[in-house]
């Protein structure tokens, strides 16, 4: 039992960065912006937080630097695919090359240094049951900042005015546009609130998962985040799922090679990447649900010219 | 009030301009970066000309470093062309790599076979690495820049499982490597230097490529569906034979480059083997705008930011991740210039 519980905590700490990432891209996608950026996006908060923690010894400006980071690098997303109506891959994807070269760049003497981390909080009482104490109620708060960002971003979205702006306009700019809405506002407060999201996730990976900076640690998740969108159909409820899963197969594959089974150490570090894929085709090869991609996703919105 | 407007024509210097006023800005971001660690950016990007151009070593090392760029070039440029992104470059080199090491490895030929059996191998299991999200996006419209990063995690931790165990070389002691491959099937080598036969394969298949997408039925076929592929519909082309076919050409392309690197420059397969040279093909056939033989040119422009990259390493011990930094600027700016080129701005 103990066994299991520590490795539903290992998860959930696992999946947190994960699920930070994915509620923000959620929330960028809706209003019909793709951002392919998450992985440049993160490794740029993994190092801004970590940084400003170590010069600073407060891991929580850390994150609230990791999360303002995150939202520049959005911002040049938001102008280059908003203002400037350019293909959205693009962008996203020279953000990543731009995330991984900066951080590369200003990260290389924060290396092997030690930076104030953030620390678990028992949560009184309920940390003290019997297993679900220990699975559920033993993290560092962003743990719980994470699982409280769920409902709250389901609320923003579905039952709050700006939240279902943005949803119109992800389904339709030109109704939207021709209702008054601005449809340039909310894109951009929507890959902005993105931004800040994702960029807190790359500060749990460095502040409170890692607990250290070393270069490309993100090793990937940004992309598996992309996918754990689509996954959970772009609904937040189901975006918790995925995180935590994908949380347990990282723990998984350390546990078994710590249990020292007899499979390569690169071969289980493949696991997330194919099970990623597997779950892709199966997310879309039963399409036709309920709640799809938002109609407008990816497409620039070019109000037309009258004469 | 400012008013954006549809440009009717665009002025032709322009569009010329555009990429060369991209690269001098770039240059004058990375200098204020450069200045922030306290090197010169001037003095830093003489470095970076001189140890290119300087002298024999330098300008074949160039050629070196181009030669899989522009392969990795031509393996996004094909499938872009039909409006398809292949970000899996780097993973299909991994598996081309692989092919073509197992080939040399444990396969008796003889000798004078190897060496196209190498080329043949590699390009076929890069073809067969992006067959995947070739098939997936044509079956099922999954989105292939997910399904292509993905897959290179795979492939490069696949090589790392390799070369850590399977085929871990007999007397390599710590390393990584696999054992060092028989004279016959290593890529031929020029004027003393690295300079290999793989740079003359990377210019013919560019060459080639662009025989085919200019002068065939097929070449045509792949820019309409790009174009409009509502109007490929109606014009009874198979879109998604189009969207397999052009990604199976770009993994075969760029499991060559997999090929000419371990047969020209390793001699074995290594971990680590690629500097990112499928992440530079985005941008190098970005810059081309699709066109095979412009792509050669923009794998040069990179290949100088790899010898001049290292040149900054060596010299100011400087990350080599700048030259990424570099890339993405150039095609941020780019395309924030192509911007200027469709519209117009006026007051009014």
């Amino acid at each position: 039992m103990d066994f299991i519980a520590s490795l539903i905590a290992a998860s959930i700490r696992a999946g947190t960065p994960l699920l930070f990432a994915t509620l923000g891209e959620i929330i960028t996608e809706r209003s019909g912006v793709l951002n392919l950026g998450l992985e440049g996006i993160m490794i740029t908060g993994a190092m801004t937080g970590f940084a400003v923690s170590l010069l600073t010894g407060n891991p929580w400006l850390g994150v609230l630097a990791a999360g303002l980071a995150g939202m520049a690098m959005a911002s040049i997303h938001a102008f280059f695919s908003i203002t400037l109506k350019a293909d959205q891959s693009v962008t996203g994807l020279m953000l990543v090359l731009l995330g991984i070269g900066l951080t590369g760049f200003l990260g290389r003497n924060y290396i092997g240094q030690v930076a104030e981390y953030i620390q678990p909080v028992n949560i009184p009482y309920l940390s003290e049951l019997p297993f679900v104490g220990e699975a559920f109620f033993s993290h560092d708060p962003l743990v719980y900042a994470a699982m409280l960002l769920v409902p709250l971003t389901w609320f923003f979205l579905f039952r709050t005015r700006h939240g279902m702006e943005i949803i119109a306009v992800g389904e339709s700019p030109e109704a939207a546009d021709t209702l008054g809405i601005s449809v340039e506002k909310l894109r951009y407060a929507s890959v902005l609130i993105g931004g800040f999201l994702v960029g807190i996730a790359g500060a749990h990976l460095s502040l409170a998962y890692a607990k250290l900076w070393t270069d490309g640690m993100t090793a990937g998740r940004g992309w598996i985040c992309l996918a754990l969108v689509i996954f959970s159909g772009w609904m937040p409820q189901r975006a918790i799922l995925g995180a935590y899963l994908f949380g347990g197969l990282d723990v998984l594959s350390f546990k078994l090679q710590a249990a020292g089974v007899g499979v390569s150490y690169h071969l289980l570090k493949m696991i997330p990447y194919v099970v990623t894929i597997l779950v892709l085709l199966f997310s879309v090869m039963r399409k036709k649900e309920k709640f799809g991609a938002p109609s407008a996703l990816g497409k620039p919105y070019i109000r037309e010219q009258r004469y | 009030m400012i008013r954006i407007e549809r440009r009717h024509e665009t002025p032709g210097w322009l569009v010329y301009a555009v990429p060369f006023i991209s690269i001098a800005v770039s240059l004058l971001f990375v200098g204020l970066l450069l200045l922030t660690v306290g090197v010169n950016p001037v003095d830093a990007y003489m470095t970076m000309f001189s140890r290119s151009f300087g002298s024999k070593f330098g300008l074949t090392e160039l050629f070196v470093k181009t030669a899989p760029i522009i392969l990795t070039g031509l393996a996004v440029a094909i499938p872009l062309r039909a409006g398809l992104w292949n970000i899996g470059a780097e993973g299909q080199l991994y598996m081309g790599a692989f092919a073509a090491s197992f080939i040399a490895l444990y396969v008796s030929l003889p000798p004078p076979l190897v060496l196209p059996a190498m080329a043949f191998a590699a390009s076929f299991m890069g073809l067969v690495w992006a067959s995947l999200p070739g098939v997936l996006k044509a079956k099922f419209e999954l989105n292939e820049i997910i399904s292509t990063l993905l897959l290179n995690y795979v492939a490069i931790y696949w090589v790392d499982y390799l070369v850590y165990g399977p085929m871990r070389g007999k007397e390599v002691y710590n390393f990584p490597y696999s054992d060092i491959f028989p004279d016959f099937a290593i890529l031929p080598r020029f004027f003393g230097t690295r300079f290999h036969a793989g740079v003359f394969i990377a210019i013919a298949i560019a060459v080639l490529l662009y025989y085919v997408v200019r002068k065939t039925g097929f070449g045509f076929a792949v820019k309409v569906v790009g174009a409009n592929p509502k109007a490929a519909e109606y014009a009874g082309i198979n879109r998604k034979k189009i969207i397999v076919y052009t990604m199976l050409i770009g993994g075969a392309v760029a499991g060559l480059a997999g090929m000419i690197e371990v047969g020209g420059i390793h001699m074995r397969l290594r971990s680590g083997l690629s500097p990112g040279y499928g992440y530079a093909g985005i941008p190098v056939a970005l810059l081309a705008k699709g066109n095979p033989l412009a792509v050669i040119l923009s794998a040069f422009l990179f290949g100088f930011l790899y010898v001049g990259g290292s040149a900054l390493q060596t010299t100011y011990s400087i990350p080599v991740s700048i030259v990424y930094v570099f890339q993405a600027l150039i095609v941020l700016f780019i395309i924030g210039g192509e911007f200027f080129t469709k519209y117009t701005i006026r007051r009014g």
